[in-house]
């Protein structure tokens, strides 16, 4: 049994915990579920408008994902070039203060000056996600030992040149996973930006606890877990197919 | 091979005289070109710009001149005046902003607020974030606590000496200062029980772990996914999970068991703790030369001796290390706990949130933050003499 877990891919248990959760989602099965279980129900959460609001969702943690990992490689690259240790260490001590302010904070920080809706979810993911993205860059590319880098110069390899077909090439296995785990981070955290009036998945969830409607509470539940499920497993097929098609 | 290198030391003071250089153009800018305070009619609207003028730029060229004192070759002298220099210009943004309110607020209606504007909280962070560089050249090792003590201590004694108390923060802090720090008590509450529930399921799975086998690949699986869970769903689950246990077995409320309250907030923040604590505690017990334990069981030492006085020992920098990342993200967490009727910070949060509130936002905000960064530093402070 343990030989059959290893030949399947990574993303199998993602992929059928996100399937069975979108399955759990819908209101024909939450709602005989809920109700088995002698838990109060309201009003079901159409399927319909679940769907509007994952595309809601994605498209936020998407947005919030590309700001994100876009600005922490660009800025991850930039603390590897010429001014090294000092910025290392600047960018750590930033990395532990923005971790201190979890999303919800920053989300109801923001809320006064960008107000309701989509920015202060944006601007929480983008916090939330740069500094592993940047720590994650600038970790691996410091992991390219000295001598390949001397190599590169010395065969006249520009500096740019030696990044993107050196060092970004031999460093891609660890920043692809930083990119992941932000990824997964951004889809999770964009449910918190229902505080403050954007619609994601996390609206049921706030409405359903400030109406006592068990039944949204669980429907918005499983569809925003299920999203991350699936997000996951979407950001690892991808990245074994290009994995297979580099190696080939 | 050597000589293709960039010249290292050139480069990093580059760095470090770049860094404060830019810390002192934000707050010029900031004290400048932003407004420092705001005046408005009540507490729920927002208010007019109001900037401190010349005042403004006197602080800012004060924040430029530690900067350049910093940046000139080091000696002991000019980083103690830079030192100096950036802690005189915290007190002094400190007492403007403070005068600055009463001034505002002189002859206005009791209902009128003098909220700090973006200028004071960006032109803050900047003159703090150049303090903390100053007292980093002048302390090595203790710089970073030596600036923190000597920005929230002026900061105490002037908010002790009733200097800010036009200000908006401070009026809404009287208003509610009972809430608030019953709120506070409660927080660490939340966040210390979720550790120490964390903690007990994690001791346990981090020992399972030590023997590598299907048992332990499960629970790396399981606690893997439930990080991929948000925390809103995880502590909406739980409220629907308890409600739904209660349904069926009525008896455990008398046991204290709620659906709504601390339970669902406490056992869903100790669910994500349980990643960082059980991969920190198995590394640290792990962390054992095989030699050493050898050595421990040719003395006759029980495998729980061997644990106990020989793994634990040697393990423990790498243990306090997860420790310390697992209070820091309690503290965070247990703010969603405020959503789920635990009360806390986060409930002052999402009650300002609803007011629509900047006041009792911060009050419930800020104190997440310094309580974060205050575990943080704290920890990383008893690891550090562990290790020395």
């Amino acid at each position: 049994m343990n030989r059959a877990m290893k030949r399947l891919p990574r993303c199998a248990a993602p992929l059928a915990l996100g399937l069975v959760l979108a399955g759990l989602s819908l209101p024909e099965v939450a709602g005989p579920l809920v109700r088995l279980l002698g838990m109060q129900t309201g009003t079901p959460v159409p399927a319909g408008r679940l769907a509007w609001l994952a595309r809601h969702h994605l498209a936020l943690a998407l947005g919030g994902f590309l700001l994100a990992g876009g600005a922490g490689l660009v800025l991850g690259i930039l603390a590897t070039r010429a001014a090294g240790a000092s910025v290392r260490g600047a960018l750590d001590t930033l990395a532990a203060a923005a971790q201190a302010a979890p999303p919800v904070v920053v989300v109801a920080l923001a809320l006064p000056v960008l107000g309701f809706g989509a920015p202060p979810i944006l601007l929480a993911l983008t916090a939330y996600g740069l500094m592993p993205v940047m720590r994650g860059t600038a970790g691996a590319l410091a992991t390219v030992p000295e001598d390949v880098r001397a190599a590169a110069t010395a065969m006249g390899l520009t500096p740019t040149q030696t990044l993107l077909r050196v060092e970004l090439p031999l460093a891609a296995g660890p920043i692809l996973e930083a990119l992941r785990v932000v990824l997964v981070l951004a889809v999770a955290t964009a449910a918190v930006g229902a505080l403050a009036g954007a619609q994601t998945l996390g609206t049921p969830i706030v409405v359903g606890l400030q109406t006592q409607n068990t039944l949204a509470l669980v429907q918005g539940a499983a569809a925003a877990a299920s999203l991350a499920f699936l997000a996951d497993a979407a950001w690892l097929a991808a990245a074994s197919g290009l994995g297979r098609r580099l190696r080939r | 091979m050597t000589r293709l290198m960039p010249p290292r030391p050139m480069s990093s003071l580059t760095a470090s005289r770049a860094l404060p250089l830019a810390a002192a153009g934000l707050a010029v800018a900031a004290l400048v070109a932003l407004p420092v305070l705001t005046l408005a009619p009540n507490r729920l609207v927002p208010g007019a710009p109001v900037g401190i003028g010349l005042p403004g730029l006197g602080l800012g060229l004060l924040a430029l001149v530690a900067a350049l004192l910093l940046a000139a070759p080091a000696s002991a002298r000019t980083s103690r005046l830079a030192l100096a220099a950036a802690l005189a210009a915290w007190c002094g943004l400190v007492l403007a902003t403070g005068q600055g309110a009463a001034g505002l607020l002189a002859g206005k209606p009791a209902a009128a607020r003098a909220v700090l504007g973006s200028g004071a909280w960006l032109g803050g962070l900047a003159l703090a974030g150049l303090t903390a560089a100053a007292a980093r050249a002048v302390f090595p090792r203790w710089g970073g606590l030596v600036a923190a003590s000597l920005l929230l201590g002026f900061l105490a004694l002037a908010a002790g000496g009733g200097l800010l108390d036009s200000l908006s923060l401070t009026v809404e802090y009287r208003a509610r200062a009972g809430a608030v720090n019953a709120a506070f008590l409660q927080h660490l509450g939340l966040a210390g029980a979720a550790l120490l529930l964390a903690l007990a399921v994690s001791v346990p799975l981090a020992i399972l772990r030590l023997r590598d086998g299907p048992a332990s690949r499960l629970v790396d699986g399981l606690l893997n996914g439930v990080q991929v869970v948000p925390a809103l769903a995880l502590f909406a689950a739980l409220v629907a999970g308890l409600s739904g246990l209660l349904a069926l077995v009525p008896a455990l409320r008398g046991l204290g068991l709620a659906a709504i309250g601390p339970v669902p907030a406490v056992i869903g923040t100790a669910a994500y703790l349980c990643l960082p604590l059980v991969r920190g505690l198995a590394a640290g017990l792990a962390a054992a030369d095989p030699a050493v334990l050898h050595a421990a069981r040719a003395m006759g030492l029980t495998p729980s001796a061997t644990l106990l006085r020989v793994r634990l020992p040697l393990g423990a920098p790498v243990i306090a290390g997860a420790l310390r990342v697992a209070a820091v993200q309690s503290v965070g967490l247990a703010t969603l706990g405020g959503l789920v009727g635990a009360g806390g910070l986060g409930a002052v949060v999402f009650e300002g949130m609803a007011q629509f509130a900047q006041d009792l936002i911060l009050l419930g905000a800020l104190p997440v933050i310094g309580l974060a960064l205050a575990v943080d530093a704290g920890l990383a402070l008893l690891t550090n003499r562990e290790a020395a």
